[in-house]
């Protein structure tokens, strides 16, 4: 590699700046030098661009590659749908067909009818099911509640009974001492331990 | 004006049969040998004698305002949409009927939904989202509607409760003069 030189000024680079001076004579072009730099540089080049540049068989045979169709490749019919609307059908006529004879008017009516008879009568079916179901549930919701009720009603009477019976049972006291005693009159409730109240000493 | 296309006539027929029984005689043939036919014109259906469909072809179609009885419209999105109009022939044929009382009739005809209250009677056995004629109790046909409910569920409903949801009703004649003909 020739010496980079740092040159600040390209007029006294060539020269001490007087006119008739060795240097001044014999100016070095900056042609020569440049060529000398370059010399190396364009032998490189020349070298790789050989190397790098692809051959013409190459070439050829990436142009040649080999393109296959949708059948050769077996993919599936679903890849190839079109819209409804961009599809256009080769062979029937353009524009719309009119309904304006009876008897074609007379078959989409029928049609039409017993698609909405048909509607009709699963909503009613349907309507008739949900109402037996609703039925049977009243049925039942009620059964139970008369149950519950009947149930405490019997609780009731029990009750009720069981308070006649202890009634019957004070009857049978003789004077009614004991009941008195139970219930606890003032006048014969027995004397047990008599409450005091005493204050702590000082 | 054209004939309506197959799949027009479909959607036609199928929202006239949720209504209406017996949609053949609308197409039989009369008896001076002439029929009606379905019409399309600025996408309003009309139902027009064969005659006079025939006569008003000499009529352009932006100075044809109407013709016959007009059934509907049918939307951009090819529903079909039945008007107030096509009330007579609904009537005629109703599949389903509801009765309202006197007290129920005025806020039926100002646009209101048919509550309980103001049922008279109704038909048996009449399924819950069905098309359904309104009329007074001096049966005259006054709009129509889908049921909310069945005739079954109804019973048990409370007064307030809706009965019919209400689709077209006569005062539309007045509220929507403007645009039930043409716009």
């Amino acid at each position: 590699m020739a010496p980079t030189r740092t040159v600040k000024n390209k007029h006294a680079a060539n020269g001490s700046g007087i006119r008739n001076s060795k240097s001044a004579k014999n100016p070095q072009t900056d042609s020569v030098i440049k060529a000398k730099k370059n010399q190396p540089n364009k032998s490189h080049i020349a070298a790789t661009g050989l190397k790098g540049r692809p051959k013409i068989s190459e070439i050829l045979k990436k142009r040649k590659q080999r393109v296959y169709s949708a059948k050769e490749l077996g993919i599936p019919e679903l890849n190839k749908i079109t819209p409804v609307g961009v599809e256009k059908p080769k062979g029937k006529k353009k524009g719309k067909t009119f309904v304006d004879d009876r008897e074609s008017m007379t078959t989409i009516l029928a049609l039409v009818t017993a698609e909405k008879e048909g509607q009709i009568e699963s909503k009613m079916i349907k309507a008739r099911q949900m109402e037996e179901i609703r039925e049977a549930r009243r049925v039942e919701a009620e059964a139970k509640d008369q149950e519950r009720k009947a149930k405490f009603d019997e609780t009731k009477d029990q009750v009720r009974k069981k308070r006649k019976r202890e009634k019957g049972v004070r009857d049978d006291d003789v004077n009614g001492f004991k009941s008195a005693m139970e219930e606890g009159t003032r006048a014969m409730k027995p004397k047990g331990k008599k409450k005091k109240v005493s204050f702590a000493a000082e | 004006m054209r004939p309506l296309t197959e799949p027009e006539t479909k959607v036609v027929f199928d929202k006239l049969a949720n209504y209406a029984t017996d949609l053949k005689t609308l197409i039989t043939p009369l008896e001076d040998g002439d029929r009606y036919v379905f019409r399309l014109n600025h996408s309003r259906v009309y139902y027009v004698r064969l005659s006079i469909a025939n006569m008003a072809t000499s009529i352009t179609r932006d100075a044809l305002l109407s013709l016959g009885t007009c059934l509907g419209k049918l939307t951009k999105t090819g529903k079909f949409r039945l008007h107030i109009t096509a009330l007579p022939i609904l009537a005629e044929h109703a599949r389903h009927k509801v009765w309202v009382k006197e007290n129920g009739a005025q806020p039926f005809l100002y646009g209101s939904n048919v509550v309980k209250a103001h049922v008279g009677r109704w038909s048996e056995d009449c399924p819950e989202h069905s098309g359904c004629v309104v009329y007074s109790m001096a049966d005259v046909p006054l709009g129509f509607g889908v049921t909310a409910r069945s005739t079954a569920e109804a019973r048990r409903l409370d007064p307030t409760g809706i009965v019919v949801f209400r689709q077209a009703d006569c005062g539309e004649y007045l509220r929507d003069e403007d645009t039930l003909f043409a716009g």
